[in-house]
């Protein structure tokens, strides 16, 4: 990635910028069937950044009609591995070729730091995409046990047509978590984009065409969620819905599912997920760094945020000092100005969501030890609220904010109770200088995701997702997500001396 | 404007340029047919389109005419102007026009004798509407232009949301069947007066056809019958009683002629067209006197009948 720009050059950048409104079908951008349009505006500025197509059922079934097309006639999923792998890695180098103006689209239109586009989002955007083309041609199938008589062989199919609802909070990430490991397997997909972050999905459907991918196989379907995500939901000709995106919404698709073709739903939901940090956590800053880094990374929009700090007495006012110290780093303020690590809170009525929690916890009694403060009505401050309990609105609701609430325990056990005290189960963090001690942890704790000693996700090797409410059916990154979009099917050759005979009449 | 959704239903009528006897434009017996045409019920006018003769008239001339017709039209009918040119620049001047003297649409054709690549058409129809930033029907006619606007057009323009409508005069069916399956956003209006029945299976809801400039009833009625009765029955029998003059029209080579002459037999001024085309001979408009009685009678009954059963 080149080195960071300063905020007037940016400014040019953005400047410059003539992004595509319009949705992406069988190879080209149309408007909506109606004609209809939103508007799409930079959170930070209220600025207009165009007029977005206003899709409905009738544009999803036009799309879905053209990917299944796709799909049957295997202009993509019977295309060679090699070929397929090809394409992606084109689109992988067009990606990198365009990706100062992918990242300053992606923070115009998310209200996220340009210096966090440029270093996380479109590196882990052309990561995640090359790590599974890279996978294409590497994956075997298998032969099962079954003796001398027959031979049964276990395939792996592209599963069809696949529908994927995205967030807003990265929206080219996402983008990459699902259409990689799709398009790798050979499905063709509708891509519904969420309402407010439709730019930069428009804009790598048009460059994947560039980079070869037939028409059809990659559509980007623009609007809301009733009038697009639900059709998609719904459609008794798409094969399966992979979403990322709130608990409500993915008990949605399931009901879609059951009420239409029993399709394939795969869900990345919410979060509420806990930080522990015991008495002897070695190295206090390092961990106030992380805890720091867990709580207020992308405005804490963001589903893995370690939200809830579950801290043993004995290191808690140490440990707080210093993740004070380490959150007046973060400063907040205009997106595009590489200074600022927090940007703005993606939409208005987003921000008075999460101004409502700093109201609630504050009328609440809670003591506000760091921030609590917000600003035009778009940018929050990071915020800590101590003397939680685990019980409160603070500590079970996922508040999708720059928002961390501080719960103080007396023990392990104590901890841990704690931690899956929460309908949630995405990830969690463990800080320990006892070995034994985190595996326990890790072990015990019902979350997809545990890291000990830090604060992450894995990375595009290790499956990304949520036990209980967090999640359902599957999983982001790594192999197993490339499997989630595939069937499975066996093939049994009778090889019996009958069976022969008969076979060559 | 700009973004604006036009809902293209119905009756456009491409209206006639009446021309003196020294070829010049009489814009009285134009006003007169404009406001004959709204009396009728139409539910738009397209000015400057090849039944018009724009070819022949200058930039000023045309832009005169759409401020008759829109002083004229006012909000009962829809204004649709045409910028069709050999020369692009003159089309974009005409599309600011356009947008200056009040088209509620404009036509946008592909430009002739230089038969650009279908990325330069593209390139062209973009600029072109970014002059008038008003809703655009596509205007697709190989047989005068030479080109035909191909899917890489359409999936190059969609970034605009302003390429609403095509009229489509090719008479090639598979490109309706393209344009029905695979560009949905793109109204279909019937450009081929022959294929009217063909146009409105397929989902079209307007007809852009120069026989209404005299029979609007006529049209009008297999419009009511497609696309607001939905009894294709009633509206073949229609189109079958249409089919002589179609045959005159389309296949006739002599389609201007026959269309200022039925404005004649109607009793309003068409005057004369412009060269290299001449009136229509003796003969001819015997033929067409004939077909256009038959045709009226025909039709008379077919709609005295069903209101009868109602």
């Amino acid at each position: 990635m080149t080195d960071l720009l300063t905020l007037e050059e940016y400014q040019a950048v953005a400047a410059d910028l003539n992004p595509a409104c319009m949705s992406f079908v069988d190879g080209g951008f149309r408007p909506s069937v109606s004609g209809n349009t939103f508007e799409s505006t930079n959170p930070a500025t209220g600025e207009l950044l165009g007029n977005v197509a206003a899709c409905n059922a009738e544009d999803v079934d036009f799309a879905v009609q053209k990917a299944r097309e796709a799909f049957e006639d295997g202009r993509w999923s019977k295309l060679h591995p090699g070929e397929r792998k090809e394409v992606l890695i084109r689109l992988c180098k067009l990606v990198k070729r365009n990706s100062r103006e992918l990242a300053v689209l992606e923070s115009l239109d998310s209200g996220k730091p340009i210096a966090d586009c440029e270093s996380i989002d479109i590196p882990e955007f052309i990561h995640t995409l090359t790590w599974h083309a890279e996978l294409i041609d590497k994956i075997y199938d298998q032969t099962a046990p079954v003796g001398n008589d027959a031979i049964a062989m276990v395939v792996r199919e592209p599963i069809g047509v696949v529908g994927a609802v995205l967030p807003w909070n990265f929206p080219l990430l996402m983008l990459a978590w699902k259409i990689a490991p799709a398009l790798a397997a050979g499905c063709s997909m509708v891509v519904k984009p969420a309402e407010q972050t439709s730019l930069t999905a428009l804009r790598i459907a048009e460059l994947a065409m560039e980079a070869g991918m037939p028409k059809g196989v990659l559509n980007v379907i623009t609007g809301g969620g009733a009038e697009v995500g639900e059709p998609l939901g719904m459609h008794m000709d798409v094969d399966m819905v992979t979403f990322t995106g709130s608990t409500v919404t993915g008990r949605r698709f399931l009901r879609y599912a059951a009420d239409s073709n029993l399709k394939k739903v795969v869900l990345e939901l919410g979060g509420k997920n806990p930080c522990i940090v015991l008495n002897d956590a070695e190295n206090l800053d390092k961990v106030a760094e992380q805890v720091v880094a867990a709580a207020f990374w992308n405005m804490g929009e963001n589903c893995s945020a370690g939200s809830r700090l579950i801290v043993e007495a004995g290191v808690k006012d140490a440990l707080l000092e210093r993740i004070k110290a380490h959150a007046r780093d973060w400063n907040t303020g205009n997106p595009l100005d590489p200074q600022n690590q927090l940007g703005a809170m993606i939409d208005a009525g987003h921000f008075a969501k999460v101004d409502g929690y700093l109201k609630q916890g504050k009328a609440d009694g809670h003591d506000v030890v760091l921030g609590g403060e917000t600003d035009n009505g778009t940018f929050i401050q990071p915020t800590i609220f101590d003397g939680v309990s685990n019980s409160d609105t603070l500590a079970q609701e996922e508040i999708f904010g720059p928002v961390l609430s501080v719960i103080t325990v007396n023990s392990y056990d104590e901890a841990i109770t704690v931690a899956n005290d929460t309908e949630y189960g995405l990830a969690a963090s463990v800080f320990t200088a006892n070995a034994k001690k985190a595996i326990r942890a890790a072990q015990a704790i019902r979350a997809g995701t545990v890291t000990v000693n830090c604060f992450g996700e894995g990375d595009i090797t290790t499956p990304f997702g949520g036990y209980k409410q967090s999640g359902f059916g599957g999983r982001d990154n790594s192999i197993h997500a490339h499997d989630q979009y595939t069937e499975l099917k066996t093939i049994w050759i009778d090889l019996s001396d009958d069976a022969v005979d008969g076979s060559v009449d | 404007m700009g973004n604006t959704t036009m809902h293209f239903e119905g009756i456009y009528t491409p209206v006639i340029t009446p021309f003196g006897e020294d070829h010049s434009i009489d814009y009285d017996a134009f006003a007169a047919q404009v406001q004959y045409l709204v009396d009728s019920g139409v539910q738009g006018l397209m000015v400057g389109g090849t039944t018009g003769e724009y070819y022949v008239e200058s930039h000023e001339e045309r832009v005169k005419l759409l401020e008759i017709s829109k002083q004229i039209a006012a909000d009962k009918a829809i204004v649709i102007f045409g910028t069709g040119s050999i020369n692009p620049d003159h089309s974009i001047k005409l599309a600011e026009d356009g947008a200056k003297y009040g088209a509620d649409v404009i036509l946008l054709a592909t430009p002739p004798y230089s038969l650009p690549t279908q990325r330069e058409l593209a390139l062209h129809a973009l600029t072109i509407d970014r002059a008038a930033n008003l809703p655009i029907m596509l205007y697709n006619y190989p047989d005068r232009m030479g080109v035909n606007m191909e899917e890489e057009f359409f999936d190059r323009v969609g970034r605009s949301a302003n390429f609403q409508a095509i009229k489509e005069s090719s008479g090639d069916i598979n490109r309706l069947h393209m344009l029905a399956r695979d560009y949905p956003h793109i109204q279909t209006a019937c450009g081929m007066d022959d294929q009217a029945l063909e146009f409105f299976a397929w989902g079209a809801k307007s007809w852009v056809c120069a026989g209404s400039n005299f029979l609007p009833t006529e049209h009008l009625a297999l419009y009511q019958a497609c696309v607001i009765e939905n009894d294709f029955n009633k509206a073949r029998r229609i189109m079958s009683a249409m089919m002589p003059l179609m045959r005159v029209l389309e296949q006739g080579g002599k389609f201007i002629q026959s269309v200022k002459y039925g404005v004649t037999m109607d009793g309003r001024y068409s005057g004369e067209m412009r060269r290299p085309l001449r009136g229509l001979n003796k003969d001819d408009k015997r033929a067409m006197s004939q077909v256009v009685k038959t045709l009226k009678t025909t039709i008379a009954s077919i709609l005295a009948e069903d209101s009868a059963e109602q």
